[in-house]
């Protein structure tokens, strides 16, 4: 073995692949049909090769991922032509201003009407092409890994992503009644759309579902900073053969369990580990879809929710009690 | 000896420049990463110099720990000074005992002022608007009494503006009030004021039809965020409230579409004043009066007071202004946050003239004897019916001027 | 005592940083090693005087319990423990604690000849941690800049201080370290997925070695990272998701005290949009 530490002054570290063998190419796992649809002549990326495999391709394209592809086009240029309607057809306004552009939904007074294209007919179209191809794209994964012989946990971890997209443009807005409920296309729209929905209903952070799908976006990237440093770590003794140490442990398997057992007192298995994070994953979306979609249906105002169930903490008073002038006026807003 | 001298340097910087080649041609990697990371650092200084640095002040808003706080960088607060310097008021003038409207022709607003305060007054307005061109920005300069310049007309209903101002709306403006100045600036347009924009054309077609926001604002501050918050709650007396009252719904039919608007608004707000969220609101509850600060009241009223003279004041001279001084639509200049405040919590920082011109306070038919200097009690003009009040008929706007303003407490 | 069958061999003197044999022993499953004790120290303490604060303070429940750090006006000094000198004894509790829990992770790793990867991404954490309670207060000059200790009152202070800047998600360095978290967890939902795809097939399955995995992906997305790249990307984009996190905090405040959708000004006036 090549001698790092005599010759850099300190150890291989297990960062980037020193070294790269190109051999022939890997053709594929056989699939149990469509083998005719495999295609595309595998390539070799230094740049990919320096982290992982340098391989790029051959990929599998049917007729589902092909109608995904392209029901995913058309939105794409929906959204975009309609951002570049917006700047009149400027292509360097366009680009220029693109953080900015977007695609509205349908203004609330259409309710769930289906209005004229130019009044959010194409946000209603472009949403539908979106989320025909995201469904067909689920359909693509659940496919291929039936195809390889594969379980369909992939699938379904998708399918709580999915979860939450639909009920932010499809599921919530219709129970509010209201199309204009929904996120617009568009970097900073979203954005804004993000914060007033906080601020119209009250302070989304005193919504629990709310608070319990961070703790799994925050929970989701500790366990990858904790399983991806402990893989890396076992490294020289081939820990990144997690299917292979699960169902034969060897002293990967083993130091990386012991490691976190004698930190913390308890371990996870090769395999297990995987079913931790697997189900933080999915739980940030499916909390956080349930989160907005009691948002507006079941509660007007998170804040005061929060009040009411007793978990929101007062602090002592700054100022003296201002009163509501709006019922002075008689007028409330 | 002599030629190997002379080549020397030649070959040295071929020498050079061919291991340079080789290098590259033998690491072609190494060089590109190399080349990558200069540029990379390039980019990165540049991006550091979009940044303003510490040392930076902070003023708590609220209970320690809360995070309400508003910051400011001191050397930007240091570059806007200059236009946060108040005019000084010019030295008083030995009365000449006439009043204006027999010294002078064509005195309407200014009866009742002594005729060389009279002109005192005319003085420091012209140093106020357009020192380079002085009286004849509104004045003919064959005859002074002429009505012949548009500005002549626009001025006395600002003067008649500005103590309705200082009169009815002590609530927002205090005892400091306001004085042409606060407005002007030195230039004849105030530095924001605001214009309706035009309605969504049709000359994009099929296209979705813009809606007034996704494009930079810079009324909300650079956000995607309606670029027109005023036409709604500044000039008409749409709903700015979009929280509910209580935690399950309840009739509240807000949508966040419109939160879209009241939050343009807020960042008006802020940046018109050089403040954050946090001068007013505690943020995780933004409706509730409990846990709002006082300022909170004092900005309510400013809604009040900009929609009372937007449409008292502004909309009737509508066709007095120019087209060329219009908008796109022919609408008239109009108020909001920034025209007075031009982007300080207080405008001038709290300083304040208006004590030196006592005829900027008073309704129009208040005796000069009665127009006591800041501080006093003016019972005869608190309370008394805008002139704007038959034009108006929104419940908002009516119910402002018949309460007079006085039920709330000056909270300074 | 309650070893792991396989455990004995690995219980071996050795990768102690401090102390040599003096703490090199095990308390059930934990390793103590000296930075076991000072993590006891600094908990212990730390956790008493979380408990304390509570108890002088007006409640009880667990989720309005606030511990808050000093008014403004107090500076960088230190304050009454009543008046926030509480907050900044825990703070220092913490980062005792946290530090402590690092340096143990890096004496167990090296015990058991494994590469420092873990407690390395635990340093972002605790960086992160410390930019929020100590650098940008320190920038600032003021402890009073630092976040509280209670479950909800925290959150409160962020979402202050996130409105102190009219539009924090404008934050260029919170877009960032916003894509890091959410790839994070998109790549460890496919990874955890896969992993378990294969060892998990279903019915009338076997188990499928790692070219499966590979087909798998590239199949779907015509790239596949492979076993070792998954995990040097999950590690690099949780670490970088902390980070930008601390980043994106340094910047507000210290280097930018105006609204960050303004930020973007820069970028609206570059002279190749040209007119």
């Amino acid at each position: 073995m090549f001698d790092y530490r005599t010759n850099f002054g300190v150890e291989y570290q297990n960062i980037f692949n020193r070294i790269q063998i190109r051999g022939p190419a890997d053709e594929g796992a056989p699939l149990k049909w469509g083998q005719e649809n495999r295609r595309g002549k595998p390539r070799f990326s230094f740049l990919f090769g320096l982290i992982g495999a340098a391989q790029v391709g051959p990929f599998y394209l049917g007729a589902t991922g092909l109608a995904s592809i392209v029901c995913g086009f058309i939105a794409f240029e929906i959204i975009g032509l309609n951002m570049l309607a917006s700047v009149g057809w400027d292509p360097i306004q366009f680009i220029r201003q693109l953080p900015w552009l977007g695609l509205e939904p349908p203004a609330p007074a259409w309710g769930l009407h289906i209005p004229p294209l130019a009044e959010g007919g194409w946000w209603l179209m472009a949403g539908f092409f979106l989320t025909t191809a995201i469904l067909l794209w689920w359909v693509r994964v659940y496919r291929r890994a039936r195809a390889l012989g594969l379980g369909t946990h992939v699938a379904w971890a998708f399918a709580s992503a999915i979860w939450l997209y639909l009920v932010d443009g499809f599921i919530r807005p219709v129970l509010m009644g209201s199309w204009g409920e929904a996120v617009p296309f568009g970097i900073f729209p979203h954005l804004d759309w993000t914060a007033s929905l906080s601020i119209r209903y009250g302070n989304l952070f005193y919504d629990p579902f709310h608070m319990l799908s961070i703790v799994f976006l925050y929970g989701s990237t500790l366990l990858f900073a904790m399983h991806g440093g402990t893989i890396l770590a076992v490294g020289r003794y081939w820990g990144e053969r997690e299917v292979e140490m699960s169902i034969d442990r060897s002293t990967a398997a083993e130091r990386a369990g012991l490691f976190w057992r004698w930190v913390m007192g308890f371990n996870a298995s090769y395999e297990s580990i995987h079913r931790w994070a697997y189900w933080f994953a999915i739980l940030c979306t499916l909390t956080g879809g349930i989160g907005i979609l009691l948002t507006g249906t079941v509660v007007d105002n998170w804040y005061l929710w929060g009040v009411k169930h007793g978990f929101a903490p007062m602090y002592p008073p700054v100022y003296p009690p201002i009163p509501d002038p709006g019922p002075l006026r008689g007028v409330l807003r | 000896m002599i030629g190997d001298i002379l080549v020397a340097p030649f070959r040295l910087v071929g020498l050079l420049l061919s291991g340079v080649f080789k290098g590259i041609y033998g690491h072609p990697w190494r060089t590109a990463f190399s080349i990558g990371g200069c540029v990379g650092g390039v980019l990165l200084v540049l991006l550091a110099m979009t940044f303003n640095f510490f040392p930076v002040v902070s003023i708590q808003r609220g209970f320690r720990g809360v995070g309400m706080l508003v910051q400011y960088n001191p050397r930007s607060v240091a570059r806007e000074a200059g236009y946060q310097q108040i005019i000084a008021a010019y030295p008083p003038v030995q009365p000449a005992g006439v009043p204006a409207e027999i010294a002078y022709k064509n005195i309407q607003v200014l009866k009742g002022v002594d005729a060389n305060e009279f002109l005192r007054l005319m003085a420091t307005m012209a140093n106020w608007l357009q020192p380079s061109v002085g009286c004849a920005f509104c004045h003919s300069a064959v005859n002074m009494a002429e009505d012949r310049v548009y500005t002549k007309t626009v001025a006395r209903k600002m003067i008649e503006m500005t103590r309705y101002i200082n009169t009815n709306w002590r609530a927002h403006v205090g005892a400091g009030g306001v004085v042409c100045n606060t407005c002007h600036r030195g230039a004849a347009v105030p530095g924001s004021i605001w214009f309706m924009t035009p309605p969504p054309g049709g000359r994009h077609n099929f296209a979705q039809t813009q809606s007034g926001e996704n494009s930079p604002s810079t009324v909300a501050g650079l956000t995607a965020l309606p670029n027109d918050p005023f036409t709604p709650f500044l000039l008409n007396a749409a709903p700015i409230r979009d929280q509910g009252t209580t935690a399950l719904p309840d009739g509240n039919r807000m949508s966040t579409e419109q939160t879209n608007w009241t939050y343009s608004l807020m960042i008006h707000f802020a940046q018109s004043l050089g403040v954050s969220c946090n001068y007013c609101h505690n943020t995780r509850a933004f409706g509730e009066w409990d846990q709002s600060t006082p300022k909170r009241l004092v900005a309510w009223t400013a809604i009040e007071m900009v929609r009372d003279i937007n449409r008292g004041y502004m909309v009737p001279l509508t066709d007095v202004f120019p087209v060329a001084s219009r908008g796109p639509i022919g609408d008239v200049p109009k108020i909001n946050c920034g025209t007075c405040h031009a982007g300080a919590y207080k405008p001038f920082y709290g300083a304040s003239t208006l004590a030196a011109y006592p005829e900027l306070e008073g309704s129009p038919d208040t005796p000069a004897h009665e127009r006591v200097s800041v501080g006093g009690q003016r019972q005869a003009a608190i309370g008394q019916p805008s002139p704007h009040a038959a034009i108006d008929a929104t419940p908002a706007a009516a119910t402002s001027t018949a309460a007079g303003n006085t039920a709330v407490a000056d909270t300074r | 005592m309650a070893m792991l069958n396989f455990e004995y061999k690995y219980r071996v003197r050795g990768g102690t940083l401090v102390g040599g044999d003096l703490f090199d022993f095990w308390v059930g499953p934990f390793f103590v090693g000296f930075f076991g004790v000072t993590t006891i120290f600094f908990s212990v303490i730390g956790t008493a005087l979380i408990v304390y604060g509570a108890a002088i303070g007006p409640t009880w429940n667990v989720w309005r319990i606030s511990i808050a750090p000093p008014d403004l006006s107090y500076g960088l000094g230190f304050a009454p423990m009543r008046e926030g000198g509480l907050w900044q004894w825990i703070t220092f509790c913490a980062i005792g604690a946290f530090v402590s829990w690092d340096l143990r992770m890096i004496e167990i790793a090296r015990k058991l000849g494994m590469g420092l990867h873990a407690p390395i991404a635990f340093a972002g954490a605790i960086l992160a941690y410390v930019t929020l309670e100590v650098i940008r207060p320190l920038l600032l000059g003021a402890w009073g800049n630092g976040f509280p200790y209670g479950i909800i009152s925290h959150l409160d202070w962020v979402s202050n201080v996130g409105y102190q800047h009219l539009q924090f998600h404008y934050n260029p360095a919170h877009m960032i370290a916003i894509t890091f978290f959410f790839t994070t967890t998109l790549i460890l939902a496919m990874h955890g997925g896969v992993i378990l795809s294969a060892l998990n097939p279903g019915e009338g399955e076997v188990v499928k070695p790692g070219g499966f995995e590979d087909s798998f992906f590239r199949d779907l997305i015509v790239y596949s990272i492979g076993p070792l790249g998954i995990h040097r990307l999950g590690w690099f984009c949780a670490i970088n998701a902390g980070v930008w996190s601390a980043i994106c905090i340094v910047l507000s405040g210290p280097f930018w005290t105006r609204g960050w959708p303004e930020w973007w000004n820069w970028w609206l006036n570059l002279p190749i949009w040209g007119g």
